[in-house]
């Protein structure tokens, strides 16, 4: 607690709607500015590039799909990664989890026998599956024993991608590539649709919007939910209301990385249409989405959003590219200013600042909280400290 | 409302003026794979373009680095709205995309380098190192004391399959009881992997190198203990001047500079490049042997091989430094009256792959996945 003046910090315990926005969109101004003096040092105007970078994305009918198209692997990720992160379980393995989806819908589209409306359901199927899988064992790791999931999850993100390069160089190589290490190109019953004269595959999308949908209804309706949140908030708490810690951890995780498994069929079988260099499959979809899930602030809905954005983000850095002909790290900058406002921002929304005139000295004790009843009376050491 | 009108009015106006401009000169458009810096591949792709640039009159070059593969096709849309009217892209995995921009844009020309679909107006150009790969596995050869010659490969692929074939063939032409040893390090860029590999070798015995890694690491690595190194596709000799032999450099240019003079002469157009395919190599000018632009054999290195006398069927008895430059002689004069993939020769596992008198065709050095003979390491999809 300190004084300045007639005002007075301290801590908030829960942060309303419209001041987290204004954070947010606060640190999102403050890295644009920021993007600017670097476009200036470069020798471009601030204000020319962000009209160049508007007309070359949103401005154009043939650029702007390519924004939903980039936003539909980071929305899957995103939605699952707030997911995870609600039950406080620190999911870094978004694009390993991507990858492992990625070889399963590659791999059921080359290999299974299956009648050709049946392709897409089964791989979309075994990309959940594989995604779930891969999250699997970090989870398990640490609810077994306690080992911290940022490192797991992390690791788990290479040995998925040594996987694929094994598989691409090794036993899944094509024959049809000239030796070049892809696999064979899909049948054409498992590549997605498109929306006409974009790229677009918008099976996966419209699975994202639904998953988000979903999401927003199972945290917020049921009883799964509940537990999640309770669990995220205080798992103390959530022990004595004997909610299962093992089994929600579980489940939040399992949708979390299965969402991102359906990333990477989508990738497979809506882009590339076949397995190729990890990298290439994924522009680390599954790292940007962690900030998509960020700024969601553990909404679902809200990553619908957050993904645009980051979508947005991404095909602007093409335009920078081409049109101001920046160099390549120019988009990995937008992205780092980006986070590392926000991240730096967070510390806004514990603190709040409030009008406490200075009281007469004989009335020492008493100070009202004129604003909200929440955490008027709690003391500032006990209050919910870490919520999020 | 009006407003909107006259903002409509003044993009179409912007535009045009655009548009306008760009049909005074020709615009090119390159979609590089990696960073302009990366010393290797990408880079000498970049020095390509600024050569052409300045020697095609009227040319106009834009760039893009970095393109993830499946992103050739957005690339290529904004390359043309900027005005490109060639488009160029350098790697393999932008030949799909490359193809269906160039059904949907049948007024421009394409060129995608190392891949094989063509169509009216899109050609295919590559500039090949096994010729030089060879000359430089003669001055290995002669120069390893332990007989382990070291190779650190990026990928298993048929180019660096091909690439290693014709320096072990080469390696084995001089000292027939020499090994190539193979390190895969399955990255085109990683100098902390190529480190690695070279350190491998060297504790195996291994006291000459050549490489595909698009940074100077295995020149600086094997310098470090004081041992000779072939620089890989850019000028690396001042990193190891003492070490540096020789090595492979490559001449883009040729191929741009080529190409688009021939498109502003009109020759080529949108409907005649079906049947467009280069395969340059030392006779054309697109390679060239030496850790730097003009230096053949490093003048520390020349005496050295000057000394090793060894004896050829077609040349006699000679020193391995002339027979690299008879060799050179050779491969330069138009008519290439030699080639380091001329058949008898057996693969590793002693099978007949190129019958006495025949030499390997494009096609047969494009799909080559057989192992020399004296190469040892992991040879992925050896037949």
């Amino acid at each position: 607690m300190r004084r300045l003046g007639p005002w007075q910090i301290d801590r908030d315990p829960a942060p309303r709607g419209w001041w987290v926005l204004v954070v947010s969109l606060g640190a999102i101004a403050s890295a644009f500015l920021a993007a600017g003096a670097l476009f200036w040092a470069f020798g471009i105007g601030p204000a020319r590039a962000y009209s160049t970078i508007f007309l070359g994305t949103l401005g154009d009918a043939r650029a702007a799909p390519e924004v939903l198209r980039q936003a539909i692997p980071l929305l899957l990720c995103g939605v699952g990664l707030v997911m995870a992160f609600r039950a406080q379980f620190w999911n870094i393995g978004a694009e390993g989890q991507l990858l492992a989806g990625a070889v399963a819908a590659a791999g059921v589209a080359l290999f299974a026998p299956l009648p050709a409306p049946l392709v897409v359901p089964a791989m979309f199927a075994a990309g959940f599956a594989a995604g779930a899988l891969w999250g699997l064992l970090p989870t398990l790791l640490r609810l077994k024993l306690d080992v911290n999931e940022v490192l797991s999850t992390l690791m788990m993100n290479y040995i998925a991608l040594f996987f694929v390069e094994w598989l691409i160089h090794g036993p899944w190589k094509g024959q049809e590539q000239r030796g070049f290490a892809y696999t064979d190109t899909l049948p054409p019953a498992a590549w997605l649709p498109l929306l006409p004269g974009t790229r677009v595959h918008w099976v996966t999308l419209a699975l994202g919007l639904a998953l988000a949908g979903g999401l927003a209804f199972l945290l917020a309706r049921t009883k799964l939910g509940f537990e999640i949140r309770v669990l995220g908030q205080n798992p103390t708490a959530s022990r004595y209301a004997g909610i299962n810690p093992l089994r929600t951890t579980l489940v939040a995780m399992l949708i979390s990385a299965g969402a991102a498994g359906l990333a990477g069929v989508g990738e497979v079988a809506g882009i590339h249409h076949r397995l190729l260099a990890p990298d290439q499959i994924s522009l680390g979809y599954g790292y940007a989405a962690i900030i998509v899930a960020w700024l969601a602030r553990g909404s679902p809905l809200a990553a619908v959003l957050t993904a645009l954005f980051l979508g947005l983000i991404f095909s602007s850095g093409d335009v920078m590219k081409v049109t101001l002909q920046m160099p390549f790290r120019v988009t990995d900058i937008f992205n780092g200013l980006i986070l590392f406002f926000l991240i730096g921002s967070e510390r806004l929304l514990t603190y709040r600042l409030r009008r406490v005139p200075r009281p007469a000295p004989h009335a020492t004790a008493v100070s009202p909280g004129p604003e909200r009843q929440t955490g008027a009376g709690i003391p500032e050491e006990t209050g919910v400290a870490e919520s999020k | 409302m009006r407003w909107l009108t006259l903002a409509a009015v003044l993009i179409l106006v912007g535009s045009l003026a655009v548009t306008g401009g760009a049909q005074q000169k020709l615009k090119a458009g390159f979609i590089y794979v990696g960073p302009i810096g990366d010393y290797g591949w990408t880079h000498a792709h970049d020095q390509g373009r600024k050569i052409a640039e300045k020697m095609v009159s009227g040319l106009e070059t834009l760039y893009v680095e970095s393109v993830p593969e499946a992103q050739a096709e957005p690339f290529i849309d904004k390359l043309i709205q900027q005005g490109a009217r060639v488009i160029f892209t350098t790697s393999f995995g932008f030949m799909d995309g490359t193809l269906a921009a160039a059904k949907r844009y049948p007024n421009q020309i394409f060129a995608h380098a190392s891949g094989f679909k063509r169509a009216p107006n899109m050609a295919t150009y590559m500039a090949d190192f096994y010729q030089v790969y060879y000359l430089n596995g003669l001055m290995a050869g002669a120069l390893t004391k332990s007989n382990k010659v070291g190779y650190v490969g990026a990928f298993p692929i048929p180019e660096v399959k091909r690439h290693i074939g014709a320096f072990a063939l080469g390696v084995r032409a001089v000292n027939p009881r020499a090994t190539v040893h193979v390190r895969w390090i399955f990255e085109w860029f990683k100098p902390s992997a190529a480190k690695e590999a070279t350190e491998a070798l060297i504790a195996e015995g291994v006291d000459v190198f050549a490489f595909t890694e698009d940074s100077p690491t295995v020149v600086q690595v094997a310098a470090k203990r004081g041992l000779p190194s072939f620089s890989h596709y850019s000028p690396m000799q001042k990193f190891a001047p003492n070490h540096v032999v020789s090595g492979q450099l490559v001449h883009w240019e040729k191929i741009y500079v080529d190409f688009l003079s021939k498109v502003v002469a009109g020759k080529y157009t949108t409907e005649n490049l079906q049947n467009v395919d280069y395969w340059w190599l030392l006779a054309e000018g697109a390679v060239e042997v030496g850790g730097d632009f003009g230096v053949p054999v490093s003048p520390a290195w020349k005496s050295k091989l000057q000394a090793v006398q060894v004896t050829t069927l077609d040349l006699g008895r000679l020193s391995v430094h002339d027979l690299v430059m008879k060799r050179l002689a050779q491969m330069t004069d138009p008519k290439v009256t030699f080639d380091p993939f001329t058949g008898p020769i057996r693969d590793r596992k002693g099978k007949l792959v190129v019958p006495a008198g025949k030499r390997m065709t494009v096609g047969e050095l494009n799909t080559m996945e057989w192992a020399a003979p004296g190469i040892v390491g992991p040879w992925p999809k050896e037949p």
